[in-house]
Formats: C-alpha cells, structure tokens, sequence
C-alpha cells in the first residue's frame, strides 16, 4: 500500500507530509528540517537549505520564488516586475511563457519546481523506507487553469503521479478537520514568508468552494524582519555614529539577529539584542547591546499588520458576506504566530481563530489528509478500540489498583502478582473495578469472585496471580492463580467496557474534581497499611528474638505496637506515619542485640510463629506486589 | 437408497464448500495478524532510530545554542591577549571534540555549499574560501552549522 505524498509546494519555504497509522507525520527533508527552503541552482542541481548558501556567490543562477512565474506569460507585468527586481535572467520561452535562463540555457518554471519536488520526494523516501509515486500539491486559491497546469506538470517532471492540485485554504481547512462542519463559512487567513492571502471559503457536503480570495503578493515575514533591522542600524548609528548598512558581514550577524528576537518576542515582552565585536573603529572594537520590547515590536510593524485588514475586508465583500457570518477562522503561515497578528484577526472577527496546529505545516497536513482520504487509509486503517476507563482491582484498605489504565489500546493482557493480608488467609476475593478513582468504593465494580485453597502461610507469602484480559471484543477475563497450590479462579465480563460516551465522560470528570481529596485518602488508607504492616513485623519479630532482647526494649516495642493499633482507625495519616517512623526506629535495636548475641556465638535459631491460628476468609487482597 | 446417497452427497459438498469457506478466512486472518505482527516490529525498529535521532537532534541543538558564545569568544581572544583565556578556549573546544564535535576547515578550500554558507565575495581566486567569519562545525560527522565564509569571485 504506498502511501500519497501531501506537498506545501510555497513561494518561500515548501513543506511535506504523509498520513500514517490514521495520523498525519510531517516529514523532515534529509537536512533535519520539517520545511525546505525553494531555492534551486538547476544546473547545479542543487535545492533547499545548501542552494541558500550559495546565493551570495551564485545570484545569477541561484532561483528563488519560482512560484511567482508559475504559468505566467513573459509579458504578465507582474512577470515584468519580479525580471526588473530579481538577479537572476528571465526569458520569454514558447508559447510567450515565461522561464529562467542559466548559463544559455532555459529552464521552465515547471523544471525548477520540479527539482525541488524532486527532492522532496527523495527525501520522503529516505524517510518512510519505501517508493513514493504519488502526490497532493497545493497552489493558492487564485492560481488559474495555466498556472494549475503548470503545478501539475512540475510534480509529473518529479516522477510523481499528480493524484490532485488543491487549494492551500482547502488544504489547512482540511487539517482543521472543518470538512465536517455543515455549511459553514470558513476564513484562511494566511501571511507566511513571503506573501499574504485570504480566501474566503463556504463548506457544504465535505466539498469547499472557493467564494473571494484577496492578499497583498509582497508582504511577509521577510518585511517584518527588515523594519527589525532598520530599527537596529538607526539605533547603532544614534549611539556609535556608524551606519552598518554597507558592511555585508555586520548585516548577516543583523539579519540573523533580527528574525531571533522577533521569534523570541512571540513568546517573551522583552529580548535582548547583543551582537559582540559588531565593528571597529579607531578607537576599539563596537558592541551591538539593544532592548528590544514586544510592544516597540509591535509598533515597528503596526503598518504591516494593518496592510493585512483591507484585503479582508475586500474578500468578505466579493464573497457578499459580513463578518459576523464566518464561522471560523484559520490562521496559517509562521507570521501568524506573533501575538499581535493573532489579536488583530481576532478582534476583527470577534472570534477565536484555529491556530493550534503548527502554521507553517499546516498546508502541508491537510494536503496529506486528502492524500489519505484519496488512498482510502482512513477506511482501510483497522480501528482498534481503547478501553474507556481504567480497570483494576481492590486491594487492601479498599484502594483501587490499577492493571489496564485507560486508553489502552485493545486486545491487551496484563498481569499482576499479589499476596494476602492476613496470617493463614486461605482465600482471596477478587473485586473487579472500572473508574478513575483512588477508592474501591467510588468505582464501578464489574463483578467478584473468590479464590480459595489457598495454602495457610504468613501474610505477605503467597504468590497470587491476577491477569486481566481484553479479547478485540471488549470481552474481559479476570483470572486469579495462586501460585503454590495451581489452583485458579476466573471471571469474564462480557461487555464491561460497554458504557456511553456520555457515562465515560462523567466518571473521568469526577475523578478529576475528586483527584484531590482521592489522593488524601489513599495516602491515609497508605499509612494504615503500613502501620498496620509494621505492627506486624515487629510483633513478629519479638517474638522470634524472644528472651534474647532486654525486656525495657521489648515492652517499648509493645507499647508502641499497642499505641498504634489502638489508633489504626482513627489518627491522621501523619499521626499514623510519624508513629510508624517512631516504631521503626526502636525496631532496630532488636537488630542491635540479635547481632550482638550471634557475635557472642548464640545460634538463632528461628521458632515458628505461635499465634492464634485464625482462618481469616474474604479478606481483600494485600495491596503489595510481590513481583 | 438413492436418495439418501444424494442427500449425503449434497451434505458433504456443503461441508466441503464450508471448509473452503473457513479455510479461507483462516489464511485471511493468518494474513491480518502476521501484517499485524510486522507492523508491530517495524514501529519498534522505528521507536529505537526515531529515540536515537531525537538523542542526535537534542545534542545538535544544545550544543548548536552554545556555538554562539564561542565564536564571541573566540572574537575576544583576537581582541585581547591573554593566557587564561587561550586555555579556556582550548579546553572548550576539547570538550566540544570529546562530544564528537569536529571544525569544519574552510581556509583556503574551494567553497562547498554543502558544509559552508557564503556571506560575501571578495576579489580572490574564484571559488575558493578568502577568509572565514565564523566556524563551521560537524557532530558525529554531521554538518552541525555552516562555516560563514568569504567566497572569491
């Protein structure tokens, strides 16, 4: 089953991304990043992150932003205006399109594109470990026929079967998951490195229509980062009187500033620039060392970001729509990460747009949601369930014990080794729990069973196995082995798993209003435990050392055994574990004297522990995992 | 007789037709879960490289975010001459080579945009590397930052 490549094909930066498992994975070209840059040295053959590198030595024959000459005619002014700004040569090719001319020779838009469509597919290939054939490429909603054509065909020069050309605003509605809404009315507001655009677009029966798209082609992230710059040269100059505008390398280290701290500013109030050993003059070495403030940002860009408004407003005016009518608003492009934009759109609309996915893969994601929905993976994709809510047992103190939390994928197994509470128990009663609680009692309880025979020996000894089942059916099978004696009890629980969403819903929330005073009662029943468990051992031990302790050491051992077990039930949690601390502390001098007494040559012999033989029945098991 | 010959006949093929049916799905499911089983053992394959990529990735860039502060020093040790900061310098970078951090030699080499980023030309023999604005650097062999260079034209 090969997988259908979902390709950002962008002006600026191209992006890509493939639907796996039933979830999209951005991929991450051969350099390590999620995006590549579209530049390309065609002759060279050389594309993305190392063609940036050697655009300074190479501007003649270094392209970028072939986007722009996409299916355009040499004499479309817009193609008049990029030959007028750009290094390198444009050239009228057939039919009066135009293309790029390196070294004598032409190139198409389709070829260039296609070189770095090209690596995007070898790249995708390294990554997932298997041939890549087919591809979803994205253009802006206002391409028309020639330049969708020309898409096509850049993607087939790559070696890819072009399985469909979508639109970018459809791509991250997509992503959104928007194709399920009814009737509603969508805004792409997307301002990347490079260019902007909204499109205004109407969704009805999974199928999106275009109704206005508007944008400004010139204005991107890259105008921002320049008044940044500006900003810096004109401060360095007030306080050095030297302007760095000529110096090259003065002007990468700016530049490279620059974008870090607006990126900083996205997240901080404050960034501080500091550019060491800048430049020199006569008298020294000069250091770059500026505040830079979020708001001072924002004010350095206002007129940037208010560019952006008027191309919304147009757009919901050929769309014949209002802006109270939209439904919902996306947010793509990395510029619509700076807090500012994102308040500007919000303010607008008055309402809250989509931006929790990453704005520069977005475009990419949603091509690859439509690459999965084309190659059937959705359908084809075994659902397995999960269990709703976690399942577990009751152990000592009535506490909850998880074994399969929730969420867990199914069919699962897991198995647990428990013991018994009590001298010479001879049965265990299993309590089957469904919930989110810390408390038996505050859970659901699917059914209990008993597992007897088993054979009398202290608490803590006996092994017993507890294994929870899930079949693919949701079908549970609790089995309890004693360990010694092979004997085995089991339960199945048909449908135990079956309850509402809406039930699932609730007891998850109650257990997470609960969390609190849950987590405060188990720590309680905890204490117990261990207290309960102390006594125990050191009655035990008393009486296994027998005369071999003082009688002063042994009756403060027995005084605060008795001191804590008339308090088991009613003292706090930390009254509980400051006593059981106290205990433990005089529990070690029987340590003291028993080592004593071996290294005087008194062999210790171990007696059997002689107290009452109590067949205790049902009582829960010990919540303490021998494994 | 003849009959319940037929009968019988009739009642061994829909048997036959039955085993064919349940052989069928057999091999069906057989099918399903060793695809399953597979899957299963290529995520985990993928687990223990994407585990090793993210350990790569991680130290690339915690040491990518210190480059930084030794290129400034570096600056300042053409500034000022001083011993002690000569040999923090040389401990720093051994630490760095001991993380399995190599420089990147771009002196005098033809420019390779592969390892190298070209920030300005100069008059120079062509293509070759005139002067170097900061180090370039490889971790485990792999390019970890571009030297920024000077390129001749």
């Amino acid at each position: 089953m090969s997988k259908i490549l979902g390709i950002d094909l962008g002006t600026t930066n191209s992006c890509m991304a493939v639907m796996e498992g039933g979830t999209t994975k951005v991929i991450p070209n051969v350099e390590g990043g999620n995006t590549t840059p579209s530049i390309v040295v065609p002759d060279q053959n050389i594309v993305g992150v190392p063609a940036k590198r050697q655009q300074v030595v190479n501007p003649k024959n270094t392209i970028f932003s072939i986007k722009r000459l996409m299916g355009r005619k040499y004499s479309d002014p817009e193609v008049q205006k990029i030959k007028k700004n750009y290094p390198y040569e444009i050239v009228e090719g057939q039919n009066g399109l135009a293309c790029v001319e390196i070294e004598g020779k032409t190139y198409t838009p389709q070829e260039v594109s296609a070189k770095i469509l090209a690596k995007m597919k070898s790249d995708a290939e390294t990554f997932l470990g298997q041939k890549i054939t087919e591809a979803i490429i994205t253009v802006p909603a206002y391409f028309n026929d020639s330049q969708r054509t020309a898409t096509k065909e850049a993607g087939q020069i790559a070696g890819f079967e072009v399985k469909r050309i979508i639109n970018e605003p459809t791509a991250s509605s997509l992503a959104y998951g928007l194709d399920k809404k009814k009737n509603e009315k969508i805004v792409v507001y997307d301002l990347g490195g490079g260019t902007f655009d909204v499109s205004v677009l109407e969704i009805g029966d999974g199928v999106f229509e275009v109704k206005a798209t508007n944008g400004d082609t010139y204005l991107g992230g890259d105008d921002f980062d320049q008044r940044v710059i500006n900003y810096l040269l004109e401060e360095f100059k007030k306080e050095n009187g030297i302007d760095l505008s000529s110096d090259r390398q003065a002007m990468q280290r700016l530049k490279d500033a620059a974008e870090k701290a607006k990126i900083e500013l996205s997240s901080t109030m404050e960034t501080e620039i500091n550019i060491p050993f800048i430049t020199a003059d006569k008298s020294g070495p000069k250091h770059l060392d500026i505040k830079l403030s979020r708001s001072k940002l924002e004010q350095l860009v206002d007129d940037l970001i208010q560019k952006t408004i008027s191309p919304i407003e147009n757009a919901l005016k050929d769309s014949g729509l209002s802006k109270n009518q939209i439904d919902e608003v996306v947010l793509v492009g990395g510029m619509t990460r700076m807090p500012k934009v994102n308040q500007i759109v919000k303010d607008f609309f008055g309402k809250e747009p989509n931006k929790s996915i990453n704005p520069d893969e977005v475009v990419a994601v949603g091509a690859a949601i439509q690459g999965g929905v084309l190659a059937g993976d959705v359908k084809d994709v075994l659902l397995l369930d999960v269990t709703p809510l976690t399942l577990g047992i009751e152990t000592l103190g009535g506490v909850s014990t998880p074994l399969i939390n929730r969420n867990t994928t199914i069919p699962t197994q897991k198995s647990q080794v428990f013991s018994t509470a009590a001298d010479n128990q001879t049965s265990v009663e299993i309590n089957v729990l469904q919930g989110e609680r810390e408390m038996a009692s505050d859970n659901k309880s699917l059914g209990r069973f008993i597992l007897d025979g088993i054979p009398p020996a202290p608490r803590g000894m006996p092994q017993v196995e507890v294994t929870f089942d899930i079949d693919a059916n949701g079908i549970l099978n609790v089995t309890a082995k004693d360990k010694a004696s092979g004997k085995e009890q089991k339960i199945t629980i048909q449908g135990g798993t079956g309850l509402s969403k809406e039930e699932v819903e609730k007891m998850v929330k109650e257990s997470e209003s609960h969390a609190e005073e849950d987590k405060k009662r188990k720590e309680e029943v905890e204490a117990r435990n261990q207290a309960d468990g102390l006594c125990y051992t050191a009655e035990k031990s008393l009486r296994e050392a027998g005369d071999k302790i003082p009688a002063d050491v042994k009756k403060e051992i027995e005084d605060k055994v008795k001191d804590i077990k008339d308090n088991l039930q009613t003292a706090s949690a930390e009254t509980l574990k400051q006593k059981t601390q106290e205990l433990s502390l005089s529990m070690q001098k029987i340590g003291q004297y028993m080592y004593k007494q071996g290294e005087q040559g008194n062999s210790n012999e171990q007696k059997d522990p002689e107290d009452g033989n109590k067949d205790k029945k049902d009582e829960p098991v010990e919540g303490e995992v021998v494994e | 007789m003849k009959e319940v010959k037929d009968k019988k006949i009739e009642e061994l093929e829909k048997c036959q037709k039955h085993i064919k049916h349940l052989e069928g799905k057999v091999k069906d499911l057989e099918n399903n879960w060793k695809r399953a089983l597979a899957d299963y053992k290529n995520l985990e394959k993928r687990v223990l490289e994407d585990k090793e990529q993210l350990a790569f990735y991680i130290k690339k860039q915690t040491i990518e975010d210190i480059l930084p502060f030794l290129d400034n020093l570096e600056k300042i040790g053409e500034h000022i001459k001083d011993k002690g900061l000569e040999l923090t310098l040389k401990d720093f970078k051994q630490t760095l080579s001991f993380m399995g951090v190599e420089e990147i030699k771009a002196l005098g080499k033809d420019f390779n945009s592969n390892e190298m980023e070209a920030v300005e030309t100069g008059e120079g023999e062509k293509d070759k590397v005139l002067k170097v604005l900061s180090n370039g650097y490889l971790l485990n062999g792999k390019l970890l930052r571009p030297a920024k260079v000077v390129v001749g034209k």
